[in-house]
């Protein structure tokens, strides 16, 4: 049933798949960038291809960029810093991985950074450990070098109110992943911070009228707001009359369902509609699959468990894989 | 969501995790855990998840950086492929699953389009019911197209010289998959057959009775025992082993192998004929009468026993005759000759079968399957209708309970009680997705109840049905492998709710690298018509071509998708190379590329220019000192339709001009005309105007260029003037 | 005597393969009684390409005989009398002689193997030997046109490779075809079409643009194939079901077989997507019974929704074969042309014996 499909170097910290599953970047701990890939189509098997050191420090997160701009990845290293790699042939050179970007912050660091594929443009968002959040956008779609500030802001309902000094371990992004020509642009942003006002996931979405941000739903109850966040992930919506979006935090993993229409307020109604919880340790990742059905987590206990809803919409765990025996 | 990565009972991760759907599960069931196997050495420092398409599960594992310790091992983590749910509990291999994936688009897209053509014609018609009332005999056709890719059991011809002691024939090994399949034909589609259900019934478990051997007893395989000992038995009557499995035989109705077997009686042989004249005789009656058995059928297969009725009536009269035969037999005179012991007892014993004697077929039949048949045989011919077949059933789990469930038993039970939940769960867990997907169409052929039930939005499942629920999932794990996602549409499309939206998901998802894949992607947008997804997938065609070095590639999937922005993009980058490098001998290279550019009304963006700029190049490069040729001419009108293009971009203006100074200064006479040359002077003025500008992009030119070329046209105007006036 | 004038189908046998089936060629063959085929099949289950030959019995079921695993997946594949070429997704080209060898021991190891960064730089997209000859003409999605001489008999190693053209990527090509032994066309974007002559070198002698369809649609050249007693016209097929011949002596204007083709000529259009490959169909004799040089040859073509055809200049297309999958390519039997076999999506091959 488990097949390997691929065998990783000494010191690699993290990974990611590209959109068709079929390359694998992955960040090592001295600051190397690896490109893995299948010698033939619709081959499983996957053998490194590059090699480039893309930074003294350890690389703690790779992301790739949306196909539509090409093959690259966005790294985070641990000192912070968030650089973009680009695959290039240029004037018959050989293939060659080419910095495009390093975006500069000088005393925070970036904590978490997600690529929205839009029909305008690609927008990417990132977190950083003082608690803002800033929307770059790219200027011209095929050079991956230009990006324009497009907004900064803190993850708090209350906007008009600033948290100086917060201090944040970590965050987490997610995009909703629907493609659509006039789709208004929404991400989910949750915080594990010092502050209780921006930790509790927020959905923010794209306001064109006044080109703005606007926090238009909390992911969380109101006794839970201060709740430090692991991990979101938005699921793909294939029809549902609701979008689907979890949400870890030490008290387990929580299914929220988000209408489609927003009310007078412009706010989204949210409904809770699971708390998975009864696993130990702490949430590392949340994935959902191509059509929002299950989702897979990893955690500190090792185990990549997979929840699903029963045909009464309860939530369960349908089954778990032990990664330490 | 039900069906995708549940499981049912045991076995480590070698097993396939069936995709088990049992609604209404209590949720106190715990989630198996399976061991995930790297062969890794342990401390394992994180582990990542990724899907790629379908149910395909990616999970990377990380040995922790810096271990000391080993040194020799090389290897930081691994990253493994979980494919999860899908195809049953492995009696299949993928590649034959795949056969059978292939092979039921036909039947199943078929029966889509009738049911969706009944359906139209029933709305105009206002009738009430959707379907024809023929529309069980497209369910039939539909279930033989899809039964001919699961195998042909009990199809091999007799060989020629048939060995006496081969009780058993070897036939093709059948599959649970095919007698789930039969089973379900029986009772939903082959609404002829509804009359004699008992009989299809005997038939089925002879079929596959072997196939239950798997967790329980079976007739079958004492069969078997029995037949690797027959070789060195030299007086079969006096084994008790024989006459315990010749009840056995009768008790299930396999009257072929136990009038077979009777005949190996030692009383047949030719020197035993005097002696044991009685005996042969009762072993030779019993066996005529075994093979006289009334059967209410409309015919026998070859080879098979007994005598066949259509007609209830007439089989209630003959059966009647028969069974008087058979009491008469049991009380005759002749038993009291019989010497032989065993032989007496065993024949008496098959007489009491035959009258239907309940505590000896209880302890003949291995399982409650065959002691049911054995009652519908013998005690209950007459049964009929689901709901009596349903409680003898139940009686006889009651006298011969399952130490463990066998899923074709389970499935039985779901059929003959008409629960469909049960059904469609065992379906899932026992045999797979592809099932359930292909089984409900029994269903809803079978039963208006059923029907609701499959049909019924359910907000539980985000406003789709239980029949949707479950193509779904079969559309998903076809999307996991390279071979099988092409077919996944077909079911998707019959999805009214959330299909189209999974099709565009998984058509977007697939790689683009290579051209024949991406055709064939291309080609099911264009089926589909998806022209959205299809601009995009070549979008990302294009520019995965543009940037790895395959200019043309580049441009032509940019062009296909019509993607202007893209394309107008390029040109600028196109415009900086072809300024910069254009030599003759480069420019062969680009040929092929402008080529491909086409005429004037394709969407090639500001890329036409470079059309043009192709000609300029051209005829300049023809162009010598001296008399004015059809070349310079050329030239000329090249330069001007370029400067008067709207599509040329402003920073190759200069460059032009200054790339034609041969052409202004021509020494005979003035090429251009005064407003010609006005023209060529606006641009100019335009230009250093938009030099002000800070996103003004200087080219890459001389300094003395400008003045070089306003000296030139400055020039150029005074002889024109002076030529014109 | 046939009276009604529907020709009798022909019998078709399919034969599973469980693998996929990435190109499929009959082998000329010494004896008539033994018909063998090569295959390039690519084993999703353990991700391995193999090249093997076949012999196909009168039962048609297939056997065996030997067997070869490439580096990477084959893209394109050509047999002539004594050699076979082989070209792979991964860029490198691979020849087997089969002359004066027993087939159990002909694809046991290539016999020239190129490899490598100055030969191409990703997929090959056609390779083509010349008739009765030891050169073998491949091109790519690289835009390089490469003529690679074969050794002479006993021969191993890398072969004399040399460089005709190198579009720089500019242009991609994807098939290509010789004409004579100095003369080729290539294939590729834009239904482009370049004739080459290796006596003139540094750059095509002529060239097809398929701009004829006015902006509606473009598409790829897939397959190529010219007839060696019309040395001067050229065939080809690729999407958007097009398939179209070129003759040089009249070369703006195509001579449309099939698809979406010119308002003023009306053209039978089999099948709206790619046709996969083209071939002159020797086994139909022409119908017509003036036998004009201009006249376009019958052709066979196969296409990504499955059907299998001959299609002649201003006749019904003749269906052979209509599949629920795709028919990836096919090969008509040179010296039995009734023969013919073709490799289906579905990871099977079918063989037609036509009456």
């Amino acid at each position: 049933m488990e097949k390997s499909v691929a065998t990783l170097d000494k010191g690699t910290t993290c990974s990611a798949w590209n959109y068709c599953g079929q390359r694998l970047a992955a960040g090592s701990v001295d600051g190397s960038l690896c490109i893995f890939d299948a010698c033939d189509p619709a081959s499983s098997s996957f053998s490194r291809t590059f090699k480039i050191k893309v930074h003294e420090a350890s690389i703690v997160k790779v992301v790739w960029v949306p196909p539509e701009h090409g093959d690259a990845v966005a790294c985070i290293c641990a000192d912070g810093s968030l650089s973009l790699w680009e695959e290039v042939v240029e004037d018959s050179q050989p293939l060659e991985w080419k910095l495009c970007k390093s975006f500069e912050s000088k005393a925070t660091k970036v904590l978490d950074v997600q690529f929205g594929a839009l029909q305008t443009s690609l927008k990417t968002v990132v977190a950083y450990s003082d608690g803002h959040v800033k929307v770059y956008e790219l200027l011209d779609p095929l050079e991956l070098k230009n990006w324009q500030l497009q907004a900064e802001f803190q993850n708090a309902i209350d906007s008009v109110s600033t948290f100086g000094r917060a201090n944040c371990f970590s965050a987490s992004i997610s995009w909703n992943p629907r493609m659509g020509e006039n789709q208004e642009s929404s991400f989910v942003l949750g915080f594990n911070s010092d502050t209780p006002q921006l930790n509790s996931p927020k959905i923010w979405e794209f306001d064109l009228a006044h080109q703005r941000w606007l926090p238009v739903a909390e992911l969380a109850l109101p006794v839970d707001k201060s709740d430090q966040v692991f991990a979101v992930a938005w699921a793909s919506n294939i029809g549902r009359p609701y979008e689907m979006v979890a949400v870890a935090t030490h008290k387990g993993i929580a299914i929220w369902h988000l209408g489609l229409n927003p009310d007078l307020d412009g706010r989204l109604s949210v409904e809770n509609v699971a708390m998975l919880s009864g696993f130990e340790g702490e949430v590392w990742q949340m994935e959902w699959d191509m059509s929002g059905m299950t989702l897979a987590t990893t955690g500190t206990d090792g185990m990549v468990r997979l929840w699903q809803s029963n045909l009464n919409g309860v939530w369960h765990e349908e089954a778990a894989f032990d990664t330490s025996s | 969501m039900p069906g995708v990565a549940s499981e049912s009972g045991g076995g480590g991760a070698s097993d396939s995790i069936g995709g088990a759907l049992v609604p209404f599960l209590p949720d106190s069931q715990v989630a198996v855990v399976y061991p995930l196997r790297h062969g890794l050495k342990p401390p394992i420092s994180r582990v990542s998840v990724s899907w790629a398409l379908g149910n395909t599960l990616r999970v990377s594992v990380f040995r922790p950086p810096a271990v000391e310790s080993d040194h020799d091992d090389d290897v930081g983590g691994k990253v493994l492929e979980v494919k999860l749910g899908g195809n049953g509990d492995g009696e299949l291999s993928d590649a034959q699953w795949r056969r059978i994936a292939y092979g039921s688009v036909s039947p199943f897209a078929l029966l889509q389009s009738r049911r969706n053509s009944a359906l139209s014609l029933s709305k105009m018609q206002l009738s009430p019911s959707p379907y024809h009332l023929e529309w069980w005999e497209y369910v039939m056709e539909y279930s033989k197209d899809i039964s001919s890719l699961l195998g042909h059991p009990k199809s091999s011809p007799d060989p020629v010289i048939e060995d006496p002691k081969e009780v058993l024939k070897k036939v093709e090994e059948p599959t649970c998959l095919k007698a789930a399949w039969d089973l379900m034909e029986m009772f939903y589609a082959d609404k002829l057959s509804q009359a004699w259900l008992p009989e299809r019934l005997v038939k089925w478990l002879a079929d596959y009775d072997s196939l239950l051997s798997d967790t329980q007893a079976t007739v079958h395989l004492k069969l078997l025992e029995f037949q690797g000992r027959l070789v060195t038995l030299q007086v079969v009557e006096d084994d008790s082993k024989y006459w315990e499995v010749v009840s056995s035989a009768l008790a299930v109705g396999w009257l072929q192998i136990v009038v077979k077997m009777l005949r190996l009686h030692g009383s047949y042989q030719l020197d035993q004929l005097g002696s044991r004249e009685t005996e042969n005789g009762l072993v030779e009656t019993v066996a005529v009468l075994i093979s006289k058995m009334p059967r209410l059928c409309p015919e026998l297969e070859a080879g098979n026993l007994g005598e066949c009725y259509k007609a209830k009536p007439d089989f209630m009269k003959a059966w009647e005759r028969w069974r008087a035969q058979v009491t008469k037999l049991d009380s005759s005179a002749f038993w009291v000759q019989c010497d032989h012991r065993q032989t007496r007892e065993g024949l008496k014993n098959l007489l009491q079968i035959l009258l239907g004697n309940a505590s000896i077929l209880s302890t003949v039949t291995c399982n409650w399957m065959e002691l049911y048949i054995s009652h519908l045989l013998y005690i209950r011919p007459f049964t009929v209708g689901l709901e009596s077949l349903y409680s003898l059933a139940q009686k006889c789990i009651q006298l011969k309970p399952m130490t463990s469930p066998h899923k074709l038993m389970q499935l039985i039970i779901g059929i003959l009680g008409e629960n469909t939940e049960l059904i469609l769960a065992e379906c899932s867990r026992g045999f797979g997705t592809w099932m359930t997907a292909h089984a409900m169409e029994f269903l809803t052929a079978g039963s208006n109840q059923a029907e609701v039930l499959l049909h019924e939005e359910r907000d539980n499942l985000g406003g789709i049905s239980v029949m949707e629920l479950h193509r779904l999932v079969h559309a998903q794990v076809l999307s996991s492998h390279i071979l099988t996602w092409q077919i996944a549409p077909i079911y998707l499309i019959s999805c009214m709710k959330q299909g189209m939206g999974l099709l565009e998901i998984l058509l977007s998802r697939q790689p683009v690298k290579h051209n024949q894949l991406l055709i064939k992607n291309l080609e099911i947008c264009r089926l589909y018509e998806l022209d959205s997804v299809s601009s995009n997938i070549m979008k990302i065609a294009g520019i995965y071509h543009w940037k790895h070095g395959r200019k043309g590639s580049g441009v032509f999937w940019l062009q296909q998708a019509r993607d202007e922005v893209c394309l107008n993009r390029i040109a600028q980058q196109l415009f900086d190379t072809v300024g910069k490098s254009i030599s003759d001998e480069s420019f062969k290279q680009w040929e092929g590329l402008i080529e491909l550019l086409g005429s004037e009304s394709k969407p090639v963006g500001g890329l036409e220019f470079l059309h043009k700029y192709r000609d300029f190049k051209r005829s300049l490069n023809q162009v010598y000192d001296g008399k004015p040729t059809d070349a310079t001419k050329q030239a000329v009108e090249s330069l001007l339709s370029l400067m008067k293009n709207p599509s040329t971009p402003q920073r190759f203006w200069l460059p032009l001009l200054y790339d034609s100074l041969k052409l202004l200064n021509w020494q005979e006479r003035p090429l251009l005309n005064v407003s010609q040359t006005n023209l060529l002077l606006n641009k100019l003025q335009e230009l250093s105007m938009a030099r002000v500008r800070p996103d003004f992009i200087e080219a890459d030119l001389p300094p003395q260029a400008l003045s070089s070329v306003r000296l030139a046209l400055a020039t150029n105007l005074g002889r024109a003037i002076l030529e014109e006036s | 005597m046939e009276i009604t004038g529907l020709p009798q189908p022909p019998q078709v046998h399919r034969i599973p393969q469980f693998r996929y089936v990435d190109s499929i060629r009959w082998l000329p063959s010494i004896s008539p009684f033994q018909k063998s085929l090569i295959v390039a099949f690519f084993d999703t289950d353990t991700s391995t390409p193999s090249l093997e030959i076949h012999s196909l019995s009168p039962s048609k079921t297939l056997s065996l005989l030997s067997c070869w695993n490439p580096p990477s997946r084959i893209s394109s594949l050509k047999c002539t009398p004594s050699l076979i070429a082989a070209s792979t997704f991964s860029g490198s080209l691979y020849c087997f002689s089969t002359a004066g060898k027993s087939l159990e021991s002909v694809v046991a190891e290539p016999q020239v193997s190129v490899v490598g960064r100055d030969f191409h730089v990703g997929p090959i997209g056609g390779v083509d030997l010349m008739e009765g000859g030891s050169d073998c003409v491949s091109v790519g999605e690289d835009g390089r046109v490469n003529l690679v001489k074969l050794g002479f008999e006993g021969y191993h190693g890398k072969g004399n490779c040399r460089r005709v053209f190198d579009g720089n990527g500019l242009v991609s090509y994807t098939a290509v075809r010789w004409a004579s032994p100095t003369e080729f066309v290539t294939g590729g974007c834009g239904f482009g079409l370049q004739w080459w002559d290796l006596r003139r070198p540094g750059s095509a002698v002529a060239q097809f643009k398929g701009n004829w369809d006015q902006g509606t649609t473009s598409g790829i050249i897939h397959s190529i194939d010219i007839h060696p007693s019309r040395k001067h016209t050229c065939l080809a097929g690729g999407s958007s079901g097009t398939v179209f011949a070129w003759d040089l002596r009249w070369q703006q204007e195509p001579i449309i077989l099939s698809g979406v083709g010119t308002n003023e000529n009306k053209t039978h259009s089999l099948s709206e997507s790619d046709v996969w490959e083209v071939q002159y169909d020797s086994y139909i004799k022409s119908s017509s019974s003036s036998i004009s040089s201009s006249r376009i040859l019958p052709a066979m073509i196969c296409s990504e929704d499955g059907i299998l055809a001959v299609i002649e200049q201003g006749e019904e297309p003749l269906e052979l074969l209509a599949e629920p999958c795709a028919i990836n390519s096919f090969d008509i039997d040179r010296q039995n042309p009734s023969d013919v076999v073709c490799s289906l999506e579905w990871e099977s091959i079918a063989i037609l014996s036509r009456p």
